[in-house]
């Protein structure tokens, strides 16, 4: 074989050899990818679309019969709008509150190693762990909070920290929002340590106060990263389960449950796996629009600039 | 250019991410049996894992009822094993939490185990994958269930699966508490809102009376009720009666008791283990509940430690008999065209299962009630406490599990339980579900 090997002096053989290597390279991939997520998403849609039997044998096609069964269904709106509250509250607040606490993080402080590990522990428990411990925080009959207020006197008798469903639901984001911080705060983070102090120096010496700074350059550069966590929060959040089921699995009546611990409950508690499916496919449009409009939104504005 | 590509980037995401966490929220369905398979069967292999050659091969899926579940099942393995070297037995025991999806997820791949022990059976037959109880059971083994018990799994006229165990409910009082407040042990429902009301301003941290209506086992309030106003899920023809006067008035009763403030505070979210606990710290002073509450609220206690408790008839509305409600669960096998000599085999299995005394042993360890009258004696004559219960098992009522709606009923009554408690009117509830379920 010659030992210079410069592409034009490949033999043709070698060249095809070129040509295909890197489909080669990255065929396992694409194999994984076909196998772990194209096989399951087109099966859920072909569910959606049969007639299955509860013990789970499908009966044949029925056409949007699913689909118009779910819809129609009494607690059908009122899962959709928990599920939209539920994905707008914990993304909105959790991405505030992540990024002033990234900005803080950002400064130089003694501790700032530590207190940066502190951040990450809630992202790295388990969400069925976290939300039995924000169960066992706010129970009435025994809970921590309950306890702690009573022996600081600042209360007299057990408070019901969840008296309606609502109350309920409201803990559980606030649980959402308390796992979702870190991650937007890492994701700013990054993207704080990337900007060039420079600017900064530029910016004061023109007279620039704080929150000049933080709008007009903080802001705009540190934008990418909240884009990517934003999209990823909105389907992680939208498709989450533990943390609603751990805690409520949706009662009373439906009144805290979202998509997903809906169709779980149809599909495993109901023995509606077609239905269940159908709902599956909702989700997966309600969530390919937004991501789709916000990221294609955001990304061409950035062009524009 | 970049916005289309934007556009398609956008999609790839998404459809890798929703596609991550559709996987992630089902993988413990479809992850179980592999995940499940080798843990317990590690445990359940010690024996050398020979090929099994000319060996009839049994496939079992368990249920796992409690720690020692596992265990048992992999000596039972062993034992039969060794007993019949022509059979190659292999049991698998799945938790409750995963035992539908791995089984829903066998019977999609073409996959059914031969034997399955679980609750429900009406969904199965309704696909015809199961065979005819007496096609699997020998005669011998037959005559020794409780005939009541057998009705439980009758479907146009034919038993199709056998009761494996069985768990009663009744009412449980803290003797201490009922003393101190002079309350009776309640009867009627009258009685119970006196004692809950006189318990109430005895102490009021004390919750007076326990109720579950969550998705847990919501079911099992309302029949506790219903059935103790003369009402029921079904008339005597299996027509559905959901909505008959008397399911309205136990219903509305039941959640009077909630709005009195007589109950724990959360009877939506509170699941019967909560109440177990809070009965167990002496926090509750009556239940219903199972005949396994005793070691439950032992577990991890001094004798001395554990609470002063009693038990007694469900109370019932006036003039009403007392019901207690039953559980059973069962074994079905599935017809997966086995040939005669592996039928035999299947018939060797349930033999040795339900030999007397293994059997016994196996109710025992799980602390359930046995579902065979020989086994009933047994236990009966092992423990005084089992003595009452095995009484009260042979006369209790059990859900219509063998109604194909049934899973729909089920948590039918109990989103109409809780839409009650929010304040919705249960009588039109009901109209609604009995509605809903008659149109299918």
């Amino acid at each position: 074989m010659s030992k210079k090997a410069p592409a034009a002096g490949l033999s043709p053989r070698g060249r095809a050899l070129r040509k295909i290597e890197p489909y080669i390279w990255i065929a396992p991939s694409v194999i994984l990818m076909a196998v772990f997520i194209l096989v399951p998403i087109i099966s859920v849609f072909q569910m959606s679309m049969s007639d299955v039997s509860k013990a789970g044998k499908i009966k044949g096609f029925n056409g949007i019969a699913n689909f118009t069964k779910v819809i129609n269904g009494s607690a059908f709106g009122l899962v959709l709008k928990n599920t939209i509250v539920w994905t707008v509250a914990v993304v909105v607040l959790s991405t505030i509150l992540g990024f002033v606490l990234a900005l803080i993080l950002n400064n130089q402080f003694r501790g700032r190693k530590a207190a940066r590990a502190i951040v990450v522990f809630p992202w790295a428990t388990t969400l069925v762990v976290q939300a039995s411990a924000w169960n066992f925080i706010i129970n009435k009959d025994y809970g921590t909070l309950n306890t702690l207020l009573l022996k600081l006197g600042i209360i007299k008798e057990a408070v019901n920290w969840t008296p309606t469903p609502e109350a309920y639901f409201a803990w559980e984001i606030a649980c959402g929002i308390f796992v979702t911080i870190p991650f937007v705060c890492f994701c700013v983070l990054s993207g704080l340590q990337s900007i060039d102090t420079t600017y900064y120096e530029a910016a004061t010496v023109d007279g620039a106060n704080y929150w000049q700074k933080l709008f007009k350059i903080t802001l705009p550069l540190v934008k990418s990263s909240l884009t990517v966590s934003t999209v990823l929060n909105i389907i992680y959040v939208f498709n989450s389960f533990p943390i609603i089921w751990t805690m409520t699995k949706g009662d009373p009546a439906n009144h805290t449950d979202t998509l997903v611990t809906y169709l779980y409950k149809l599909a495993f508690y109901n023995g509606r796996q077609g239905e269940a499916a159908a709902v599956s496919v909702i989700g997966f449009i309600i969530l390919l629009v937004c991501a789709s409009v916000y990221m294609v939104y955001t990304l061409r504005k950035g062009d524009d600039e | 250019m970049k916005k289309s590509l934007a556009l398609l980037l956008a999609l790839v995401m998404t459809l890798a991410l929703v596609a991550c966490g559709g996987g992630n929220n089902k993988a413990p369905a479809n992850n179980a049996p592999a995940n499940n398979a080798p843990a317990d069967n590690a445990p359940a292999d010690p024996a050398p894992a020979e090929p099994s050659g000319d060996k009839i091969d049994i496939s079992v899926i368990a249920a796992q009822y409690g720690q020692n579940t596992a265990k048992w099942w992999a000596d039972f393995q062993d034992e039969f094993n060794k007993t019949y070297e022509n059979i190659n037995l292999n049991v698998e025991v799945v938790s409750w939490n995963d035992i539908y999806t791995v089984v829903n997820t066998r019977i999609s791949g073409d996959a059914a185990p031969d034997i399955l022990n679980i609750d429900v059976f009406a969904d199965y037959q309704a696909d015809d994958l199961l065979l005819p109880a007496k096609d699997y059971v020998s005669e011998e083994t037959y005559a020794k269930f409780y005939d009541a018990f057998l009705e439980q799994s009758n479907i146009d006229g034919t038993i199709w699966a056998v009761p494996d165990l069985a768990s009663a409910r009744a009412l449980y009082y803290n003797a201490d508490i009922l003393e101190a407040a002079g309350v009776e042990v309640p009867t009627t429902w009258d009685e119970l809102t006196a004692a809950c009301e006189k318990l109430k301003a005895y102490d009021s941290n004390i919750y007076p009376w326990g109720i579950d209506m969550t998705t847990d086992e919501g079911q099992a309030a309302f029949a506790y009720y219903i059935w103790n106003n003369g009402g029921d899920f079904t008339d005597a023809d299996g027509n559905w009666t959901l909505n008959s006067p008397e399911n309205v008035e136990a219903v509305e009763y039941a959640v009077g008791l909630v709005n009195a403030g007589l109950t724990n505070s959360d009877p939506a979210n509170e699941t019967r283990y909560t109440l177990q606990d809070l009965f167990g710290a002496g926090q509750l002073a009556m239940m219903i509940g199972p005949n396994s509450i005793p070691t439950y609220i032992a577990v991890d206690k001094e004798p001395d430690e554990v609470i002063n408790y009693g038990t007694a008839p469900i109370p019932t509305n006036e003039g009403k008999p007392s019901v207690s409600a039953g559980v059973m669960d069962r074994f079905m096998c599935f017809d997966n065209g086995h040939s005669d000599e592996k039928l035999e085999a299947i018939k060797t299995f349930f033999d040795f299962f339900y030999e007397d005394e293994r059997y016994s042993d196996w109710v025992l360890m799980e602390d359930f009630l046995p579902a065979t009258k020989t086994g009933g004696e047994i236990a009966a004559a092992a423990d005084e406490r089992m003595a009452s219960w095995v009484e009260i098992v042979g006369s209790c009522k059990f859900y219509p599990t063998a109604q194909a709606k049934w899973a729909d009923v089920k948590q039918g009554v109990i989103d109409v339980q809780q839409q009650a408690l929010l304040g919705g009117n249960v009588q039109e509830l009901l109209d609604n579900l009995q509605a809903d379920i008659v149109a299918g």
